[in-house]
């Protein structure tokens, strides 16, 4: 079904050849999981990003749809990890085999040495195995038995999590949080594309709808060009001052870290090409803000789940009219 | 016009006003520039800006002005300083008088300023003290009104309440900033380029010339400015002191001047001695007000030894000689608005002159009489006298009777041939001089010696010291008598030999007086010398302090002051370098500043922590029209700010013309649609 990819050519594209691919994939992303254009963006701004993607949303809404659809248009090798109670993390990190006839031990790679990796309801596994991904996913490789596995490139891991449904899981600690650098949720569809899915979801697969419209190699492309974007001075000394408002802050009990604020930046890089442009704007800071900074504060108020999320993007958003832009 | 306008410009003429005003009390302004410039500013003042339309073709009027002051100049009938100062105070009047735009409010302030620099080249009195004063404050708050409505959008109420309280603080700052600059920057002296004007009130009233002339009305008694104050030791500590105080003599009459045999004594001297002094003497520190305006040293009578005199100029305090001239008048050599010197008097009693000592010019002087006299003068004398030979006796006897028979005025009018006659025989009525003369004469007759004698009686107790006023000056007689020398003999009445003004008159002057010498001291005189002075005082310990001990450290005024400069230097340099840290607004931050103020009119405001890029944003999905020709602006904005791509030479300009355009246009269609609106529903109702 996968049609050879239409790839850019890997020599250095301009912000507007770069946002003409991200907007492709979008739009690929836009027929698997129909209605969310604004999600849809953010997911490519993720992965141009170099980022990892949490998606917490009931279940039902089509975040493992989102997710295979991304590993299709980017044409990503892709491996879905179902977290259980009882998962190891051996299930996805992979063994050393004993091959008799050598009488050697052998590395077998677990699911995790894919392009993209779908953690599905990684709240449900132990805290041991959530940390040997988060590992892999902040260091790019794994380490096991005292050698080193070099993890593919582009990596990204999307997880998702049930915000409602608490009973039987390890929430996720917030450094763990951290490390994801976007957050979303998609939300019901509307009713006008729910009634549309009714009526066409019988006859194909929306997956089948998704068309291979990038490469892995693209992908890496587009994530050098995002990591060289300029930003100036003053735009840096914003998202360092959001940064600082959100620690002073008095219903918030702890602000955004350092590693907050580098992805802050790199997200707004990743932001600023949908608008073809080479540099940043407090505009673009201001886009990817809440995606990228809600599920990071912590607040002082008891709330959780959706709850917090919501609270956390309004105290943002407040921040944002507070803390003067540059001018 | 708003109100905030409206206040704003009733500030502004005000200010101009006073500027005006400061040059005015100079009183040298012809009179029919005050005549222009008062209708200008209370047309002005009534909102009638009567050269609004026609600013070009009535600027022509002032090439007139100037034309007539030109000639008046070149003809010598005004002075060239004057002359420009008239002309600044049209300008400003022509300014008032043209429609007020911001172009017209610098004008208006610019020329105010040329003003009170012509009021301080002119004068510099207290009273341009106070005006300068509230043309600093009025022009400054309206200045400042102008910035605050400039920055309110059109339509919009100016928040004048809320601009006038930190405005005050601002002002109250400057002038606290303009004193301290005032006494501590080294300073030029420059008081020297236009006429002066006498100090204080008008010209000087008194002061003394070489001759005495009788007749005509004496207007002088009821002037109650201070021309003399002293402190005498030892101290009579009496309320009113009721000495005379002399200025000359005068020994020769020629029946209508008194003039004075003989010339110049002593040329110069920084010490006059004119009698030997014994040892009860009474020590005089006298001080001689601007409004004296004489050269003439005034000493309780009799003066013994004059001298330590000291000028006050416009340039500076400096000491001078003194000159002995005849009639014992002692008069500084150097001219200055006002003097200080000491005296040493005899105590009353009898000058101890005796005959044979006095020039020989002198002794014939003293019986010499007009030729014209008029013979019923000595026969009068001898039957007041009725064979009185003793000098003293006959003297007092005749005073007695002037007296009596004659009344005391100061109504006068019209010279006379005669005036002593006239006195004496006619009109029986006079001032202390008919009475003086009278007495001199009537007792020369009789071959008595005496001669007139000028200066001021009374002395009124002010704090520690005695003042004279101008209306204390006065004429007496010297009796010649035998062992005593000269005796005074006064045949005025008692009652009129002061001063005669009123005394709530009197005590308003006093204050104002008062202020006037502060502020000639510590504003007009203050020079280099006071400023070091200031400086000297900071570091040493105020004179006659207790403490004597000589120590090697510096005292703590010393310390104090270093502490006190130093906190002054940390904060300024505190002050530089938030200021100079402070980064300088960015090109493209101007740009669009410029942006937004051409928005404003189409009604696009930013909302709260909104940029320009988030407008345009907004205004894209909301599909407003202005959009398309907002994008490219807020694009080149962006990318010169942020994106390391600077704004070209003259590109802003040219992005602005065309967003100006499209705003432009955009509110004219708006209106159209406005009005078309309106229009309808009247329209349909017809």
């Amino acid at each position: 079904m996968n049609q050879p990819a239409r790839v850019l050519s890997t020599a250095a594209p301009s912000p507007a050849t770069a946002r003409t691919a991200m907007e492709r994939i979008a739009a690929e992303l836009g027929r698997a999981v129909q209605g969310k254009e604004a999600q849809a963006r953010l997911v490519a701004t993720c992965l141009v990003a170099g980022g990892h993607l949490l998606l917490e949303d009931v279940p039902g809404v089509g975040k493992t749809t989102l997710a295979e659809a991304l590993a299709r248009a980017c044409g990503l090798s892709f491996a879905r990890v179902q977290f259980t109670a009882d998962l190891m993390p051996a299930d996805i990190l992979g063994a050393q085999i004993f091959h008799a006839q050598t009488a050697t031990f052998q590395f077998r790679p677990g699911p995790l040495f894919r392009q993209l990796v779908l953690a599905d309801e990684l709240n449900r596994a132990p805290p041991r195995t959530q940390s040997a991904l988060l590992e892999a996913m902040a260091q790019g490789q794994v380490s096991l038995d005292g050698s080193t596995h070099a993890l593919p490139s582009p990596f990204t891991v999307v997880a998702t999590q049930n915000p409602v449904d608490f009973s039987g899981t390890y929430p996720l600690p917030d450094s763990q949080l951290d490390r994801f650098m976007l957050r979303l949720s998609l939300g019901h569809p509307a009713p006008d594309v729910e009634a549309k899915l009714l009526a066409t979801r019988g006859r194909a697969p929306p997956l089948d709808a998704v068309q291979t419209v990038s490469s892995p190699e693209e992908v890496d492309t587009l994530r050098t060009l995002a990591a060289e974007l300029r930003l100036d001075g003053t735009v840096a000394d914003y998202v360092v001052r959001l940064a600082r408002a959100t620690r002073e802050h008095g219903d918030i009990e702890r602000g955004a870290s350092t590693r907050a604020v580098l992805a802050l930046g790199a997200a707004a890089r990743t932001q600023a090409l949908w608008e073809a442009r080479d540099f940043v704007t407090p505009g673009d800071v201001r886009a990817v803000l809440v995606p990228c900074w809600a599920h990071r504060v912590l607040l002082r108020s008891a709330v959780q789940g959706v709850a917090a999320r919501d609270e956390a993007a309004h105290l943002l958003e407040e921040l944002t009219r507070k803390v003067p832009a540059p001018r | 016009m708003t109100k905030g306008a409206r206040l704003r410009l009733v500030l502004r003429d005000v200010a101009s006003g006073c500027a005006f005003a400061s040059m005015a009390v100079s009183g040298q302004l012809p009179l029919w520039t005050l005549g222009l410039y008062g209708v200008a500013l209370v047309a002005a003042l009534a909102g009638k800006r009567l050269f609004a339309r026609r600013a070009k073709l009535t600027a022509l009027l002032l090439l007139g002005v100037a034309a007539v002051l030109a000639v008046n100049v070149t003809s010598g009938a005004l002075n060239l300083v004057v002359a420009a100062c008239a002309f600044a105070g049209l300008i400003s009047a022509h300014r008032l008088l043209s429609a007020p735009d911001a172009a017209t409010d610098g004008q208006v302030h610019l020329s105010g300023l040329l003003m009170v620099a012509g009021g301080a080249a002119l004068s510099g009195e207290l009273v341009y003290g106070l005006f300068l004063v509230a043309f600093g404050v009025l022009a400054s708050v309206a200045m400042a009104l102008g910035v605050v409505e400039a920055a309110v959008p059109e339509g919009e109420p100016v928040p004048v309440r809320a601009v006038l309280r930190p405005l005050a603080t601002g002002v109250t700052f400057a002038v606290a900033g303009a004193m301290a600059f005032f006494i501590l920057f080294p300073r030029l002296n420059w008081n020297m380029t236009g006429p002066r004007a006498a100090p204080g009130l008008g010209p000087a009233t008194t002061g003394f010339s070489n001759t005495v002339r009788l007749g005509g009305a004496g207007t002088i008694k009821d002037n109650p400015r201070i021309v003399l104050r002293a402190t005498l030791s030892p101290d009579p500590g009496v309320d009113a002191l009721n000495s005379y105080w002399v200025g000359r003599t005068y020994d020769i009459f020629d029946g209508l001047e008194w003039t004075n045999a003989g010339g110049v004594r002593r040329e110069r001297e920084p010490l006059l001695t004119l009698r030997p002094g014994g040892d009860n003497l009474i020590h005089q520190r006298v001080e001689l007000l601007p409004a004296y305006g004489g050269r003439t040293l005034i000493a309780l009578e009799t003066p013994s030894r004059l001298g330590n005199a000291v000028a006050n100029g416009s340039t500076g305090s400096r000491r001078t000689f003194l000159q002995e001239l005849a009639g014992g008048e002692a008069r500084f050599l150097e001219a200055g608005l006002s003097y200080a010197y000491e005296a040493y008097s005899l105590p009353p009693g009898g000058s101890g002159d005796t005959f044979r000592r006095l020039p020989s010019v002198e002794q014939d002087a003293l019986l010499a009489l007009p030729e014209a006299l008029d013979p019923r003068v000595s026969q009068t004398a001898a039957r007041v006298l009725n064979g009185e030979r003793e000098p003293l006796a006959a003297a007092q006897k005749l005073a007695a009777w002037l007296q009596r028979e004659h009344a005391y005025t100061l109504e006068l009018s019209g010279e006379r041939e005669d005036p002593l006659a006239d006195f004496l025989f006619e009109r029986k009525a006079g001032h202390c001089e008919h009475f003086a003369t009278a007495l001199t004469l009537m007792l020369r007759t009789q071959g008595i010696r005496a001669r007139l004698a000028t200066g001021f009686f009374g002395g009124e107790r002010v704090n520690e010291g005695y003042i004279l006023r101008a209306g204390d000056a006065h004429a007496w007689t010297h009796v010649l008598v035998p062992e005593r020398g000269f005796v005074t003999v006064d045949a005025t009445p008692p009652a009129h030999r002061t001063s005669q003004g009123s005394r709530l008159l009197q005590r308003l002057l006093g204050l104002y007086e008062a202020l006037e010498s502060r502020w000639r001291n510590s504003v007009v005189d203050y020079s280099f010398r006071d400023q070091v002075d200031v400086a000297r005082a900071l570091v040493r310990p105020p004179k006659g302090s207790e403490n004597t001990e000589r120590s090697r450290l510096p005292p703590p005024r010393a310390w104090g002051a270093a502490l006190l400069a130093g906190m002054v230097v940390y904060a300024a340099w505190r002050l530089v370098t938030r200021l100079a840290g402070r980064p300088r607004p960015h090109e493209a931050t101007r740009f669009v500043d410029l942006v937004e103020a051409i928005l404003l009119p189409a009604r696009l405001f930013r909302a709260e922590g909104e940029t320009l890029e988030d407008l345009d944003a907004r205004l894209a999905r909301e599909g407003h029209p202005l959009a398309p020709a907002l994008a490219p602006v807020t694009r080149r904005y962006l990318e010169a700010r942020f994106g390391g791509r600077p704004l070209r030479q003259g590109e802003a300009e040219q992005l602005i013309r065309a967003l100006q355009r499209a705003v432009t246009a955009h509110v004219r269609l708006e209106a159209q649609r406005a009005r078309a609106a309106a229009s309808e529903p009247r329209a349909r109702a017809s």
